[in-house]
């Protein structure tokens, strides 16, 4: 089989220089970090900023079209038939990178402030040009092998981040239960990358997907596809294996931004609409992740709204709206999916950094009940916050509304009306808890100093002891910095934060236009034509966008009505009290999904391991090796006690013997 | 005087020989005096001679007596080793008793 | 057929008499009325030589020796057999069982007579006269035709075996011994590696 690699084949070095810009960071600056001391932050801003300036420059050769060959491609090496690696740079790894190196440059230079005066500032830096490095090898690779190698550095990546305060307890145990799920993910793209080796006898895009037809029946199509996914769902944050996520916000604010919103947790994105082909020739695929990711998406925002930590409600609205993504690309309105992926990446970046410029000018204070009327304090905190949450509730004229409605209206031309009508309930939801946080926290009187236990704290809802400990600490701490300090951020901090703004409104009207948008001209050699339902949709697109904005309005004016009226915010503190105390068990514990996993897995592996551990090791095993030592001890000493050292002894043995033969042959002789 | 008159079954010597070589094992391991002891190998080596012998008057064959004049010829040299190492030990123990020369006891 | 048993008889009783004699003179001399009845036996079989060297190198050399070697250790010392008996108890067992198999032999050996040669004719006429001359099964000449022409090699290694033999002794024998060679002395046992009922790891 001849490889035929998805871009055009040839020589791009400036690929390998993309690629390698950030790995080069990251040992440079593990290497040399104590020596750069507070040159490590700007060192790796500046490598990704080089990337980033790398791939922009690329953008005709990455988009450049012949003979359906999209894009640019550099080999590496080829191990075996069918195993050549190289890299591909096409319109959607175009996408991805732009976003992974941009964004990536400002979450850079945003953590340059956030970061500064961190014991291992440098370390910070190389473990994020790491991740760089990990995301680009994932986007750019041109076959399933180096997409999982790039799928594991991810997660690898991710780990270090998230338990980059490892003096936290609970940041080492969520960085290890991300890490966890992320290989249990890992394996079902080793799974299906097996699979797709056995039937294809290749590795790269262009040979799988040139062949699935042929190679695959249905029903192993079906069985790629699932395994595909499960790497997709752990990745991305999907029912049921999204639990890492909120409590991998124990990472550093820009870790969250980056990693845990923008890019990382939307490969499972990227993988789908790479995969295109097959989820196409796959409608049970098709259902089971549009499925999947509504589902995702509704959970997520129900969980929103149970939140009091700004990062957690942050984390569950990123789960949310990857499902609304997983959601698009599984119905197979991809172009929808990867626009929302692009505006949420900003908009959700934006959210992200403008929380961290609240948390880090409180002193790391993160619940929203003790924040409120920070308006006036961090007037740009504000409007960078209110920016975000308009583009997230899919306001008219800010990013997400178009990608939102391309997504909803997607589902329902696909012919999943069901999914449509879920879709449109999560907008209205997340329109509620996303303001909410916004009255909660901007808006109202400050209630930094007051008693923690007269707005509830007193049962932490959401996490573990360790972080109750640590809330009650850095309350103490408060104290000695001068109660409810707040300061205007550095401009370090809100420079990326003020660049990303106008992203955030203007880059959903990329979509403006319908079927001849830019958007959709530019995917449209991509993704395959939208199946012949595509106009069937039985209403009109117009209508389904009124409908939407009807459900987010509602959403709204009940946030207001609760949070946001002059006596809601005048009694806010007892309020909040009050609906502290009320929150359903089941939303506080997130479901019970931790307690299921826990009940289910958890327990009864550890319950194995006390087993091994107490009885199979030392009885079976180390018994068993004993058990052989003492026969042989014994055996010697029973073969010792023939050694009588009596002349007469022996001989008596050899008579004995003998005798036996001579019987044993009178006896054979006799047979005969 | 027919020749089956004095004829001798062939099974008689061999019955012979066997109780010769039985009575020769029963002297080594019943008595404990190792020149009797040599001596009781040298009854199962005569013993063996005599099948040998035996069976060469059997089937005509001059190899049988061969053998038992081989046979012989290791005797000597048995009885002289094992009269040497006779008198080797006894010049240490100072008395041959074999029960009492156990050094290999395990 | 009589002389065979008359024969048979007296070896078995001189066996008996050198197996069960108090002194080791008295053995010898059993063993060599033993040799004695033997070299008649071989005689009835055709085997001339044989008997011969049976009186002349068993009775002449191996006896002697052994008679020299019981003047040798016997002045003034006490008798061998004074020791506690340390036999292990297998003793009847195995001698049942040894005899088992003697009888075993002989029952076969009755039982199934060998069909090329039913039986052994002594003392037919004209017997000795035959046997001295060459050509003839049993004769001197015969014997050595066969030594020295068809197993001239195991003669040869006969010889050297013998040489062997002399060397030992003399080695084992002699007044200065090697000190090398000197045997481990009794008491020095070894401390066993590992004792029973001991774990071996922990």
């Amino acid at each position: 089989m001849t490889h035929t690699p998805l871009g055009i084949e040839g020589s791009y070095p400036l690929l390998y220089l993309i690629w390698l810009l950030p790995l080069a960071g990251a040992v440079i600056l593990w290497t040399f970090g104590p020596q750069l001391r507070s040159l490590g932050g700007p060192v790796g801003a500046a490598l990704v900023g080089t990337a980033f300036v790398a791939a922009l420059v690329s953008w005709n050769d990455a988009t450049q079209i012949s003979d359906k060959l999209g894009g640019a491609h550099a080999p590496m090496v080829s191990w075996l038939p069918g195993f050549a690696f190289g890299l591909l740079f096409d319109r959607l790894a175009l996408v991805w990178t732009l976003i992974i190196t941009g964004v990536g440059f400002l979450i850079h230079v945003y953590s340059i402030g956030y970061m500064s005066g961190d014991r291992a500032f440098a370390r910070f830096f190389a473990f994020l040009n790491f991740f760089v490095f990990a995301m680009l090898t994932l986007v750019l690779s041109d076959n399933f092998v180096g997409l999982l190698i790039g799928w594991g550095l991810v997660g690898l990546a991710s780990y270090f981040l998230i338990g980059f305060w490892f003096e936290r307890p609970s940041a080492v145990a969520a960085a290890r239960k991300a890490f966890v799920i992320n290989v249990l993910g890992d394996v079902g793209i080793l799974f299906a990358v097996i699979v797709i080796v056995t039937k294809v006898g290749s590795i790269g895009y262009g040979d799988v997907f040139g062949n699935a037809a042929q190679a695959f029946t249905s029903g192993e199509l079906f069985v790629v596809c699932l395994a595909l996914f499960v790497g997709c769902a752990a990745k991305s944050a999907q029912v049921p294996l999204h639990t890492w996520l909120p409590d991998a916000m124990e990472g550093p604010t820009p870790v969250s931004a980056l990693i845990h919103a923008a890019t990382m947790v939307t490969a499972g994105v990227y993988l789908i609409a790479r995969c295109a082909p097959l989820w196409t020739a796959s409608a049970e695929a098709r259902e089971l992740v549009g499925v999947i990711g509504a589902l995702t998406a509704i959970a997520g925002a129900v969980l929103g709204i149970a939140q009091w930590d700004i990062k957690r409600i942050l984390a569950y609205s990123t789960m949310s709206q990857i499902g609304y993504m997983i959601m698009a690309v599984g119905v197979g309105a991809f172009s929808a999916g990867v626009l929302h992926f692009l505006t949420h990446a900003f908009f959700k970046a934006e959210l992200f950094l403008g929380a961290g410029i609240i948390i880090h000018n409180l002193a790391d204070e993160q619940d929203v009940r003790r924040m409120g009327g920070l308006r006036k304090q961090m007037p740009f905190a504000f409007i960078a916050m209110l920016v975000g949450v308009l583009a997230i509730c899919g306001i008219p004229g800010f990013s997400g509304y178009f990608s939102k409605d391309a997504i909803l209206y997607g589902t329902l031309q696909h012919g999943h009306p069901i999914l449509y009508a879920v879709g449109v309930i999560t907008a209205g939801i997340t329109a509620y808890y996303m303001f909410r946080l916004l009255f909660v926290t901007f808006f109202g009187q400050f209630r930094g100093n007051v008693d923690a236990s007269d707005l509830g704290i007193r049962h932490p809802d959401s996490g573990t002891p360790g972080q109750a400990a640590r809330l009650a600490h850095e309350a103490e701490e408060r104290e000695h910095h001068g109660s409810g300090h707040a300061h205007a951020p550095a401009w370090i901090m809100s420079a990326p934060v003020a660049v990303l703004i106008p992203f955030s409104i203007g880059i959903g009207w990329l979509a403006i236009g319908g079927e001849n948008s830019p958007w959709q001209t530019f995917f449209a050699p991509v993704f395959p034509a939208a199946p012949a339902t595509a106009d069937v949709a039985p209403i009109p697109e117009l209508l389904s966008g009124v409908i939407v904005l009807v459900v987010v309005a509602a959403g709204i004016a009940l946030a207001y009505l609760r949070y946001g009226t002059k006596a809601a915010l005048g009694a806010s503190v007892a309020r909040l009290r009050a609906e502290t105390m009320k929150m359903p068990p089941v939303l506080v514990n997130r479901y019970y999904f931790d307690a299921a996993i826990d009940a289910l897995f958890v327990k009864p592996a550890a319950a194995a391991g006390r087993f091994f551990g107490s009885f199979v090791d030392p009885v079976v095993i180390d018994g068993g090796v004993r058990e052989v030592a003492h026969s042989a001890t014994w055996l010697g000493h029973l073969f010792r006690s023939f050694q009588t050292g009596l002349v007469r002894g022996y001989a008596l043995y050899l008579v004995f013997g003998v005798a036996c033969f001579v019987v044993y042959y009178a006896v054979i002789g006799a047979g005969k | 005087m027919t020749p089956s008159a004095f004829a001798v079954p062939i099974e008689n010597y061999i019955g012979l020989s066997a109780v010769i070589f039985f009575l020769g094992v029963t002297g080594v391991i019943v008595r404990r005096n190792p020149l009797i002891m040599l001596m009781s190998i040298e009854l199962m080596f005569n013993a063996a001679n005599l099948a040998l012998i035996t069976f060469a008057k059997a089937w005509v064959n001059a190899a049988g007596h061969i053998f038992a004049f081989l046979v012989i010829t290791v005797a000597a040299a048995e009885a002289a080793i094992g009269l040497a190492i006779v008198v080797v030990v006894f010049r240490r123990a100072a008395h041959v008793d074999v029960d009492e020369i156990a050094t290999l006891h395990g | 057929m009589i002389a065979f048993w008359v024969l048979a008889l007296a070896l078995i009783a001189s066996g008996v008499f050198t197996i069960t004699a108090s002194k080791p003179v008295y053995s010898v001399v059993g063993l060599l009325g033993n040799f004695v009845v033997l070299a008649i036996l071989y005689l009835t079989l055709q085997a001339e030589f044989l008997a011969v060297i049976q009186i002349v190198v068993y009775s002449g050399a191996i006896l002697v020796l052994f008679l020299f070697v019981i003047a040798l250790l016997s002045s003034g010392v006490k008798p061998f057999d004074e020791g506690t008996n340390r036999l292990p108890r297998v003793l009847i067992p195995a001698l049942v069982l040894g005899g088992i198999a003697l009888v075993t032999i002989v029952f076969s050996a009755v039982r199934s007579p060998s069909p090329a040669q039913p039986s052994i004719t002594a003392g037919s006429p004209g017997a000795l006269g035959q046997t001295g001359e060459a050509g003839v099964f049993g004769s001197v000449a015969n014997f050595g035709q066969t030594l020295f022409t068809t197993n001239l090699l195991p003669f040869e290694v006969t010889a050297l075996l013998l040489m062997v033999a002399v060397i030992g002794v003399v080695l084992l024998a002699g007044d200065d011994v090697p000190s090398r060679l000197q045997v481990r002395e009794r008491g020095t046992e070894r401390e066993p590696i590992v004792k029973s009922g001991e774990p071996l790891t922990r």
